[in-house]
This record gives C-alpha cells, structure tokens and sequence, in this order.
C-alpha cells in the first residue's frame, strides 16, 4: 500500500466512524461529510422544480425525499455507504428538466434520479435516460398508457383511482354524472375511462366540460351542472382552478347534500387554501390521505412536521416520493451493485416497502405501483376521514382494459427482453397481444 | 329559459369583475400613458393584503381600504423610483413595468411561500337570494358588482368633478399646454399612478375571496384587463364600461350555449374583428391635434 492510497483510506474509516456520530444532527452536517468523502457515497438525484410556477408541489416532493434519505442514512445506509443526495432546480421548465437530467447522469454519475411531477417534465427527461441507460423514480399520479425500461412509475395509475370509486359513486351516490375538466391530456383520457366505467356499471353521463387551465371563473359551469341535475360532479380541474370551482360552488348554494363532487385531484393541499367550509362533503379517491392510521403514516407525518415545520400536510404524491426513495435504498441493497441494468432487472421489479398508506409493490412486468385506494370525506378541519376503502392492493394496469383490451406491458416476457436485447433504442416493454 | 336568464345575472357579476379588474389600468393607462404591465401583480398584492388582514381577525370590508392604501403606495414607490425618469419612452415604460412584476411575484413568494393562500368572504355575505333560476344568485357576487358601481362613480367624480381631476384632463390632453399654464405636470402622474395602482390594490381584494390566491394569480387578470382596454378605448371611463360589458356578457351566455373553451375563443375573434373596425376601441379618445 502506497502512501497515498493510505491516507485515503484513513480518511475514509475516520469520515465513516464521525458519519456514525452525527446522525441525528441535521442534513447538512451529512451532506458536507458525504462531498469530503467523494466516492465513498452513492449518489441520487433529485430533480424537482424549487422555483417557478409548480414549485409549490415540487418542493414537497424534494422534502420527502431527503427525508427518507435522512431516515436511511440514520439506519446505516445502503451497502455500508451513505447515500448522497445531488439536488437540481429544473425551475419548472420543460427543457431545462433534459438539461439537469443530462447533467446528474453524466457528470455527477448517479446511480439514479428521483424526480419530475407533470407530465410534460416526465416526457421531456425520459429520453435522456433511455439513452444513457439510467433509472428515473416518478411519484406522480398521471394519465397511464406509458412503459419505459428505465422508468418506474410509484403514483396512482387511472385503474388504481377510477374502477373502484365510479362504481362506489353510482352505488352510494347516485347514476347521474357530470364531467368537468381542465382542457388538456390528463382529465380528457380520466373522463374517457370515467365514460367507460359509467357504461359497464349502469351511470348515466348529463355532461362533459372543459376549462382552459388556470380559468377561475366558474359562475356559467356550475348554472349548467344545477340545470343538468346530476348526483355527482366529477372533477379533473387542476391547480388554480380547483380552489376557485369548489368556492363558487358553495356560494352559488349548493352544498355535497344536493350534488357530491367527486375527483382524483383534490388533496389536503387543496382543502387548506380553499378553506375547508368549502370542501366539506366532498369526495377524493386516493391511496393515501394524511390522516390514514397506521404507525407507519404516523412517523411519516410526524418525521415530515418536526423536519419542516408544524403546519405543513402530507398528501399521496409526497407519499410516494417517500417511499420510492426507500423501495430504491432496498433495491440497491438487494442488486449489491450499482449498475443500472442490475436495477432494472433484479432490485426493483418486485420490491416491496411498509408504506405509510399500506404495503406497496413494483409490479414486475410494467413498472408502475401495487397501492390501496381508498376514498376519503373532507371533514370540517380540511382533512379527510376514510369512508371506503379496498382490503386488498391494486394491480396497476398502464392500459385499462375497458378501453385498450388487446394492449399491455411485460418486462418479464422473453419476446419483449429479446426485443429490448437486439434492438438498443427499444426501451418499451409494450405489446399487442394477438 | 330559467338558466338563460340566471346565466344574464352570472353575466352582470362576471362584467363587474372585469370592470374591477381593469380600472386601475385603464386610469394609468389614459393619463400618465403608462401600459402597467405589473398590473396583475398589483391586484396579487391586494389579494395578498386581503390575506394578512383575514389573519388578523379583519374581513373583505376592513382589507377594502387596507388593500387600497398599501397598493397605492406601492405604485408610489415604483412611480418616483423607476416610471418618473422613462415617462417619454413607452417601451422603456413597458420593459420596466414588466420587471417590476417579475419581482413582486418573487419577493412575494419569499414572504409568503409558494402554497395557495386562504381567504374567505365575510359571513353576511354567505349564501344568495332566490331568483327566478335554478339557483340562489350569490350575495357576494352582488356585493361585486355594487362595489363595481362604487369604484365607477368615485374614479368619475376624480376625474372629472374634482379640482385633482381638472388638471389630470388638462394634462391629457396636452402636457406642454398644462404645464406652461402652472400645473405641475410630474404631480399629477405620481398621484395618478398611486390612485390607479390603488384601484388594482381593491381588485385583488375584493376578487380573493372567489377565486385562489397565489403568487401567480395576476396574469390572467392583467390579460382580461387589457382586452377590456382594447375593446373599450383607452382612456375612458365608458369604454371600460363598454369593453367589460361586452366581454363579461358574450363570454357567460357563449359559454353557456357552447362550452367555456369555445366561449373564450368567440370573445377573442370578436375582439379583433373589433379592433379592425374600431382601431381606437369603441369609446377611444381622438388626440385633437
């Protein structure tokens, strides 16, 4: 041993044996540690938006990620290393989200990146990491129809929030449906399979509406629904919108005992800025609300307020960027490398974590997320008080088979992998089955 | 038959938003000749303000004068520090105004945090008042459109029946005149850009407890704003009238007949066809030369 590779690894032993000592101060004594011990970390990215327009959500994603790190760290880490967190703002631009992806592949080498939130973000990195062979961890629930080697997929898919709460709805509420949606990708494909459902279980569809993202006034939408008498509103308003419907709902008079609106959109986040007067009565289906009772949600939600501050909640994408961070720890301890392709094939299809809204799985053959939906009633303080919810856990199923019956996705069938094989710029494991 | 009525009424609230909305600009606009492009950024300030004062234990009624005053000196600020140098180059006026936005909505952000902001109406408005329709036409949306009225007849008794008001026309319509004549011509731009800035300040505050409150609230605003100019005329009171009007009542019965997609497409080819046939808008001001 030369002098030079001993002092290295001197160094190294003394940086492991203080990173034992000061667990339980805050992250930045941590993360300092991990630059002066370069090499000796595994190293994530983290790419969410701290600036600009969706920040407001990005930044709770970017929190329960570094706590989960924070949390895996403490518990020793992953192979006898510590976990180094690489943070980038994409500054909510779509093109600057391949820039940063780029950047955290090639030049800091992480092992993978946990990150984006709309859709458009997701689109615009995969690209990146199909070509340079690298794992994304996407939290966010989102309209489906998608299969990438290098992605998995921890939100809900439309299956998971639809097939169980448009029946409960028509059971429990009523037949009579009316659509309402922000004009673009995501509510259009909802309300198709919303359609659908509606069809196979006896509803009635009175009404379908778009709104141009970010409209705030709903005055001539909510005459329309009073003169269509439905039972249920069925809301994939998004962002600004959201607020301003629920408001001008309640002040045109009418409350969840004449007509429910029932949405896969509407979290905590939501009830809180509209006021929870005005969302009281309504209906969320989810697989996780921040008032779930279990010890695992109990530490998340707690860890979460002691770590940034006491008024903040929780909701089911933060859920999910919570425990993909821990499902990637166990994958990587699993694979016992660090490559990419060990990942994709051996450490996360299949794994498992005790997830604060119920055990979760990667499904092996598509990539997306076992979870437990559940619908929740928000209640007089703004949360939501679980009224339903399914004993067992939900396959994801990237393509409904109301809609595509012939369509699915496989990483586990030998023709996909041999395709994937021959073909480098294959990276989707869908097929038609004949 | 019912709806269309009900949706006539839905119309009057949506045309005093609009007229909320868009006064402040268009008193900027018609005598300093300022296009306010932190126009939408003023209304978030006020809603902002609406906000802290709700923490507080205060309602709509107390954050009304609140709003109005905090905003006022905001526009104050910005007029003496940035706009009073580049008054004579109106792109330079732009660029800057726009700036000034991009900074408010950071600064707030800073202060404030990124999450949406909660303000209610105040309890006596809660509810509505039966009407023919369907539904009980909210009483805060007629408290909206009273208070549309209001800003119309304070705004037309500053310009025009009051000694403040008398120098503001004189300087308008023309400043070298104005000024040889002894009023002070610099005064009369800081208040009226205070006033209209004001203006904006009561919009925010009296639109938050309908609609979010956000750090990016304003643009839609400033865009409706600015259509209402465009089709009214500058610098008229009635043409804010006119442009709110027009605009309020086409988009909420088209989007009643068709869907709000399409309604605000309609509205948007009218606008231009408008703008060919009336280039100076439907009450512009014609310079004397």
């Amino acid at each position: 041993m030369n002098r030079r590779k001993f002092l290295k690894n001197s160094a190294v032993a003394a940086g492991t044996a203080a990173a034992a000592t000061i667990t339980d101060f805050p992250y930045f004594f941590v993360k300092r540690y991990a630059h002066a011990a370069e090499g000796d970390t595994i190293k994530v990215g983290i790419l969410h938006s701290l600036s600009g327009t969706i920040a407001i959500i990005e930044r709770s994603l970017h929190n329960a990620e570094l706590l989960a790190i924070d949390e895996i760290n403490a518990a020793g880490g992953v192979m006898g290393k510590m976990i180094e967190p690489v943070i980038e703002d994409p500054q909510s631009l779509v093109q600057v989200f391949a820039e940063k992806a780029k950047k955290l592949i090639l030049e800091d080498k992480v092992v993978a990146v946990l990150g984006c939130y709309t859709s458009a973000s997701r689109q615009s990195v995969l690209p990146v990491f199909e070509q340079h062979n690298n794992v994304l961890l996407y939290p966010t629930l989102y309209e489906a129809q998608e299969c990438s080697k290098n992605c998995f997929y921890t939100g809900c898919v439309p299956n998971q929030q639809l097939d169980d709460f448009v029946p409960w709805l028509i059971e429990n509420v009523g037949p009579k449906f009316y659509m309402i949606g922000s004009n673009y990708i995501y509510p259009k494909e909802t309300n198709r399979e919303v359609k659908a459902l509606l069809k196979a279980h006896g509803g009635e569809d009175v009404g379908e509406e778009y709104a141009p993202l970010g409209h705030t006034e709903f005055s001539t939408n909510i005459n329309k629904i009073a003169s269509k008498r439905p039972d249920v509103v069925f809301s994939d308003l998004v962002g600004d919108s959201v607020v301003a419907f629920y408001k001008q709902f309640r002040q045109f008079g009418i409350t969840a005992d004449d007509i429910i609106i029932g949405t896969p959109i509407t979290t905590e986040q939501e009830t809180a800025a509209m006021g929870p007067e005005n969302a009281l009565g309504h209906l969320t289906s989810f697989n996780y609300f921040q008032s779930v009772d279990t010890p695992e949600n109990k530490k998340f939600v707690e860890s979460y307020k002691a770590k940034f501050g006491k008024n903040e909640v929780t909701n089911a994408v933060m859920e999910a960027a919570y425990f993909q961070t821990h499902m990637l720890a166990q994958a990587l301890e699993k694979a016992g490398s660090t490559e990419a392709d060990a990942l994709i094939y051996e450490g996360l299809p299949g794994q498992e974590y005790m997830a604060p809204g119920g055990k979760v799985k990667i499904d092996e053959k598509n990539h997306h997320t076992w979870l437990w939906p559940k619908i929740g009633r928000a209640n007089e303080t703004g949360q939501f008080d679980i009224v339903w919810q399914r004993d067992d856990w939900v396959r994801p199923d990237p393509w409904v088979d109301l809609l595509y019956p012939n369509k699915d996705c496989d990483f586990t069938n030998p023709s996909v992998l041999e395709r994937l094989k021959s073909d480098s710029k294959d990276r989707s494991g869908t097929f038609e089955l004949s | 038959m019912e709806s269309i009525i009900t949706q006539f009424l839905n119309g009057f609230s949506v045309v005093a938003i609009l007229m909320i909305a868009a006064v402040g600009l268009a008193v900027i606009f018609g005598v300093a000749g300022v296009i306010n492009m932190a126009h939408g950024e003023f209304i978030m300030v006020g809603a902002y303000t609406a906000a802290v004062v709700g923490q507080l234990g205060g309602n709509t009624f107390i954050a009304i004068p609140v709003a109005f005053l905090v905003v006022a000196l905001l526009g104050l600020v910005v007029e003496r520090s940035i706009i009073q140098w580049i008054y004579d180059r109106p792109l330079e006026t732009l660029l800057a105004t726009w700036g000034v936005g991009i900074i408010l909505q950071v600064v707030m952000k800073l202060i404030f945090g990124p999450e949406l902001y909660y303000v209610g109406a105040p309890k006596i408005l809660d509810g509505g008042f039966r009407t023919i329709g369907l539904l009980p036409f909210p009483w805060y949306r007629l408290f909206l459109i009273v208070i549309a009225i209001i800003i119309m007849i304070i705004t037309y008794f500053v310009l025009f029946r009051s000694d403040l008001g008398l120098k503001v026309r004189a300087v308008r319509r023309n400043r070298t005149m104005a000024g040889c004549l002894g009023i002070d011509t610099a005064k009369v731009d800081m208040i009226i850009f205070a006033f209209g800035s004001g203006l904006a300040g009561v919009a925010g505050a009296v639109l938050a407890p309908i609609k979010s409150v956000s750090t990016t609230m304003g643009f839609p605003y400033a865009v409706d704003s600015f259509m209402v100019l465009v089709l009214g005329g500058v610098g008229s009171l009635w043409g804010v009238v006119a442009g709110s009007g027009l605009i309020g009542e086409a988009e909420t019965i088209l989007s009643f007949i068709y869907n709000s997609v399409i309604g605000k497409l309609l509205v948007f080819i009218f606008i231009v066809l408008a703008i060919r046939v009336f280039p100076k808008g439907l009450f512009g001001y014609h310079e004397r030369t």
